[in-house]
């Protein structure tokens, strides 16, 4: 029994012994990595069957490796498919047959430095352009029933938003392809716009159009947007021939002169920025290569409409943008087409009577608006035509007087004024309101307030932040005594239809109105006050006017004629 | 020496054997079982109240948004009344622009999962329990086992409209040992199992608990008969939708009350009122989460169109007013959402008292769908008086007044469609509402879908938004990328891939 066991526990303590010590010199096998994710490179190697030309793209041209680091790419990934169908409209049978060149440009189009997923897309450009330099443009078509996002007009996204380690990729079913062609040659080539080509030629804007890209010191682009008309266009207005167009406009029989008319013609087509229509549907002016003219969009449900304004009370039917055709990439700009013959809108100045009161949200409380007895208030961010610097707790005031009340302010026009708590830094200052539609030209800017002994007694008047000279007392009270004439001339007047020392009213100085359209008129007080101050109206007069009738009426809607 | 070695094995024995006692039994300390749960009936009633209980607030062991909110989101975010307030997260703010992802954690599921995951436990093990405990009754359990099918029917017709197809499951999942590898199943089978279980829910349903909580917090036959009418809407089956609307309107238990200062009061922070069909019952205690998204950090705010567009303005007569506009749906201005924070006309409830329920059916909703019904099938003429009935009530203004022909079919369509914006403004309802319409007759009215989101898209993006609704894939949601990721069985809607 015993010489048995002994040997056999002898053994079997020595097995278990060497083979821990085997066991326990094996090397642990840890895992180095911590992230599984491929990069795109790895990305299209690991899914050749479908990418293989793509990569042999990027192999060819080197890129490769560098789509194979770390980074924040977004990559439009061609399929095979849309590689050969790209390779087939070359002539070319396999990628080698392709220049070098294009191909590096090509790989390069299709990948932007930044990542972009799908929620970022609009209906324009994509804000960073890719890395060949041109902007890619998105959108969405719906094709037999089916929707799908879209890459400069028609490849179509068939997998989107796919994350890779170094970024994202949206494969696409058509290769992208880089515009290379001005956008004099884009205009030149369409037939439809024959007129409109030999027009630019005409005027000696055919070159400026053709320059290829360059960007000046602060590497702003030279990108231009043109707005095109197709010869039927010009027919329905009545132009068949360069001649026509030469007679009706080109007043100074010169059309190369920067002055002549048919030059400004085509110089007001010419917006000096990259606007794509997603760009000018949140732009409500642009401005355009016809000195200090502008156009002026709205977008009425989905159609943009160009320089569509309502002036004293007339309406004046916009011209529409052809939406299919426009967003025409060029390599130096962006072609657009319009529905309808347009040109600078002749107008003079008009008088401007800003009730500054009148806001659309105020306008919204109809119970308070204009209605007497009434008051409200609403924050910075409430309002979407007015802003002002100091703390965000304090609310601009919306006050309709009761009719009769004993401070007067019932007699303002509309029976209305806003109220500033405290006109003062810390609490509102720089007060800023958009303006209406102001005409191109001259106008004398009259601030008319209600007195308060307690507001504010030096406020400065800023119009598009150009301080104007004169600055307002709104501690001062209306004069009484003097004639009319007279007081006009020391730069107050009374600017409603009664005598009251309670209303004054201020010139704050003359403005420059640049260009047609809205601007800003900032009120800064330079003083400290302890009580509201009560603004009633801004007055735009255009200088050649009358600057005191028509008056307004007080308590009333009225304009009141001497 | 053989001896001592088996004394010390038969002690070792004995002293393991004994310790192993407690620490091997897996039941939970702080829990209960189910073997030890479903015995009496007051074990069915707390199931039954449990499910109620889940639908108020998310339960405190789960993060997740209560299901009010979802379907706030599901029904409104798209339907062009709501814009985003100061405290929108990028996840909603892309719902309202139709930018979605499936990555959007707006997508998950899970709240309407788990509360179906009640039902289906109450609708399993219930029935167990008659043979246990001999003091329930058959028709004491029915009345359960209805209230449990009825809110799994609403659930799946909610997620029905929201995804297009979903998983389909009607039995508990009890044990980890469940197929958790769903497929998808289609909305049209979707919509059929509602209504089987609606159908059956009404047979074992019960008409009156006999007090007002009760019988518009919990399900009655005549939140059933809602449901019904709506589903049918759905499946384009005017007449039985007729037949179930009109079930409720006979029963002689609802009607509306006339506009007052105290309506909005009565029928809006009070709750309960004759107006009501079936409301989540927010109390003091279990407050609702609108507090906090309508008005201490705004989520939403209206749409500012809204007050004019919808509701109407009279310029000329600040006193004639809708009164479900100012002050009842909205404060203009601010288009702050005020339905459910507010206590009366001039004052909002207090924080600790917001418990506004959510309405699940009021009265005004099964009159309108009948007239949707009706004017389907061609009865114009008794579409339009039910409108114009409603309008009286609700002292509707001449500006929002349409004039329509009984003929005139789509125009009826329309009326019916800004009648229920208003009536139903932020409960929910818009975005179904519009999707419902415009799906009639194989999407035959989908301009009026296309006219509603190009109101409300940022110009920049609206080319892009009108291109994608024309896909009627992208009028559902995507299946959240988590869910693809747990359960392989299930495909994306095309859509978004």
């Amino acid at each position: 029994m015993k010489t048995l066991f002994r040997p056999s526990l002898y053994t079997l303590t020595l097995l278990v012994v060497f083979t821990g010590l085997v066991l326990s010199c094996t090397e642990e096998k840890y895992k180095e990595s911590t992230d599984e994710t491929l990069n795109i490179t790895e990305f299209l190697r690991a899914n050749e069957e479908e990418y293989s030309l793509f990569l042999e793209i990027l192999d060819v041209t080197d890129y490769a490796s560098f789509m194979n680091t770390y980074g924040t790419y977004t990559l439009f990934l061609p399929t095979n498919d849309a590689v050969n169908q790209y390779l087939s409209d070359l002539g070319a049978s396999n990628v080698a047959d392709v220049p070098m060149e294009d191909l590096q440009e090509l790989a390069k189009l299709h990948i932007i430095d930044e990542v972009f997923t799908t929620v970022q897309f609009n209906d324009g450009k994509i804000a960073t352009p890719s890395l060949q330099g041109q902007f890619l443009i998105t959108g969405a078509v719906n094709r037999d029933g089916q929707s799908n996002i879209t890459v400069n007009k028609d490849a179509r996204i068939i997998s989107s938003n796919v994350e890779v380690g170094n970024g994202v990729i949206h494969v696409i079913d058509k290769a992208l392809e880089v515009a290379d062609q001005t956008l004099a040659e884009t205009i030149d080539e369409d037939p439809s716009l024959s007129l409109f080509a030999e027009l630019i030629r005409e005027t000696g804007w055919y070159d400026t159009l053709d320059e290829p890209l360059t960007y000046d010191q602060d590497s702003i682009s030279s990108h231009v947007s043109v707005l095109a008309q197709t010869n039927e266009v010009f027919q329905e207005a009545g132009f068949n021939t360069l001649n026509d167009l030469k007679e009706r406009y080109s007043h100074l029989d010169d059309p190369t002169n920067p002055l002549d008319s048919l030059n400004l013609y085509v110089a007001y087509r010419i917006i000096p920025e990259l606007d794509y229509l997603a760009d000018l549907a949140v732009k409500s002016v642009v401005l355009t290569k016809a000195p200090l003219e502008v156009i002026s969009v709205k977008l009425a449900s989905d159609s943009l409409l160009l320089n569509e304004e309502t002036f004293n009370g007339v309406f004046e039917p916009g011209v529409q943008i052809n939406r299919s055709q426009s967003d025409v990439t060029a390599s130096n700009g962006v072609l657009h087409y319009v529905n309808d013959n347009f040109f600078i809108k002749k107008r003079f100045p008009a008088p401007v009577y800003f009730d500054v009161a009148d806001q659309p949200e105020f306008r919204q409380l109809s119970s308070v608006f204009r209605k007497p007895g009434n008051y409200a208030d609403l924050s910075r961010s409430e309002l979407s035509e007015v802003t002002w610097e100091g703390n965000a707790a304090f609310r601009l005031g919306y006050l309709a007087a009761a009719t009769g009340d004993g401070a007067q302010l019932s007699q303002a026009w509309h029976g209305d004024v806003v109220e500033l708590l405290r006109h003062r830094t810390g609490v509102i200052n720089n007060l800023e309101f958009t303006t209406p539609v102001l005409i191109k030209g001259r106008y004398k800017v009259w601030v008319s307030y209600r007195q308060n002994g307690r507001a504010s007694s030096s406020v400065r008047a800023l119009f598009n932040g150009e301080a104007l000279p004169r600055l307002i007392n709104f501690t001062e009270y209306g004069n009484t005594d003097l004639p009319e004439r007279v007081l006009e001339s020391q730069g107050y007047k009374r600017h409603l239809n009664i005598t009251t020392s309670r209303f004054n009213s201020r010139l704050a100085g003359i403005i420059e109105v640049p260009t047609t359209g809205r601007h800003t008129i900032t009120l800064e007080s330079l003083a400290y006050a302890g009580g509201p101050s009560w603004i009633d109206v801004i007055e735009f007069r255009p200088v050649d006017m009358d600057q005191l009738y028509p008056k307004m009426e007080a308590g009333g809607d009225g304009l009141i004629d001497e | 020496m053989h001896t001592r070695i088996t004394h010390i094995l038969a002690i070792l024995l004995a002293a393991l054997s004994l310790s192993c006692d407690s620490y091997l039994d897996l039941r939970p300390e702080n829990g209960t079982v189910r073997q030890e749960f479903w015995q009496t009936k007051e074990d069915v009633q707390a199931a039954v109240v449990g499910i109620y209980s889940a639908m108020l607030n998310t339960p405190p062991s789960e993060n997740d948004l209560t299901l009010a909110e979802y379907i706030f989101m599901y029904g409104e975010l798209r339907g062009g009344m709501v814009a985003p307030g100061a405290f929108t997260s990028n996840d909603q703010s892309d719902i309202i622009t139709t930018n979605i992802l499936p990555s959007n954690s707006i997508t998950t599921w899970s709240q309407f999962y788990r509360i179906i995951n009640y039902c289906n436990t109450v609708i399993d093990l219930a029935p167990g329990v008659l043979e246990i405990d001999p003091t329930i009754e058959s028709s004491e359990l029915n009345n359960y086992i209805s209230e449990a099918l009825a809110i799994r029917a609403y659930l799946y017709f909610t997620l029905a409209r929201s995804f297009k197809d979903v998983p389909l499951k009607l039995d508990a999942t009890l044990s980890d040992g469940d197929n958790f590898q769903l497929p998808a199943t289609p909305q049209d089978q979707i919509f059929a199992q509602v209504l089987t279980d609606l159908n059956e829910a009404e047979r074992l349903s019960v008409e009156d608990y006999g007090n007002v909580p009760e019988n518009k917090g919990r399900i009655t036959k005549y939140a059933i008969n809602a449901m019904q009418a709506d589903v049918h809407l759905w499946m384009e089956n005017y007449q039985e939708a007729i037949v179930a609307a009109d079930k409720v309107i006979n029963s002689g238990q609802f009607e509306l009350i006339d506009a007052s200062p105290q309506w909005f009061n009565i029928v809006f922070a009070q709750g309960n009122s004759t107006e009501s069909i079936f409301e989540l019952q927010y109390t003091p205690e279990n407050r609702n989460p609108f507090y906090q998204i309508f008005l201490q950090q705004p989520q939403y705010l209206a749409a500012p169109p809204v007050l004019e567009e919808v509701f109407g303005v009279d310029f000329d007569d600040p006193e004639n007013k809708d009164v479900r506009g100012e002050r009842a749906s909205l404060v203009p201005g601010t288009n702050e959402i005020y339905k459910f924070t507010g206590l009366n006309e001039n004052q909002r409830k207090a924080l600790q008292e917001s418990d506004t329920h959510w309405f699940v059916y009021r009265y005004a909703d099964v009159l309108l769908m009948k007239a949707e019904a009706l004017n389907e099938l061609g009865n114009g003429e008794e579409a339009i008086a039910i409108i114009e009935n409603l309008r009286e009530t609700r002292e509707a203004i001449d500006q929002t007044q349409e004039f329509v022909t009984p003929e005139d079919q789509d125009n009826i369509r329309l009326y019916i469609l800004a009648e229920r914006a208003r009536e139903f403004a932020f409960e929910g309802k818009r975005w179904f509402d519009v999707l419902r319409n415009a799906r009639k007759n194989n999407y035959e009215n989908l301009d009026i879908l296309l006219g509603v989101a190009l109101r409300s898209a940022p110009a920049s993006q609206q080319q892009s938004i009108l291109a994608k609704l024309r896909d009627p894939n992208s009028h559902y949601l995507p299946i959240n990328t988590f869910e693809l990721f747990t359960n392989k069985a299930l495909t994306q809607n095309p859509f978004y891939n």
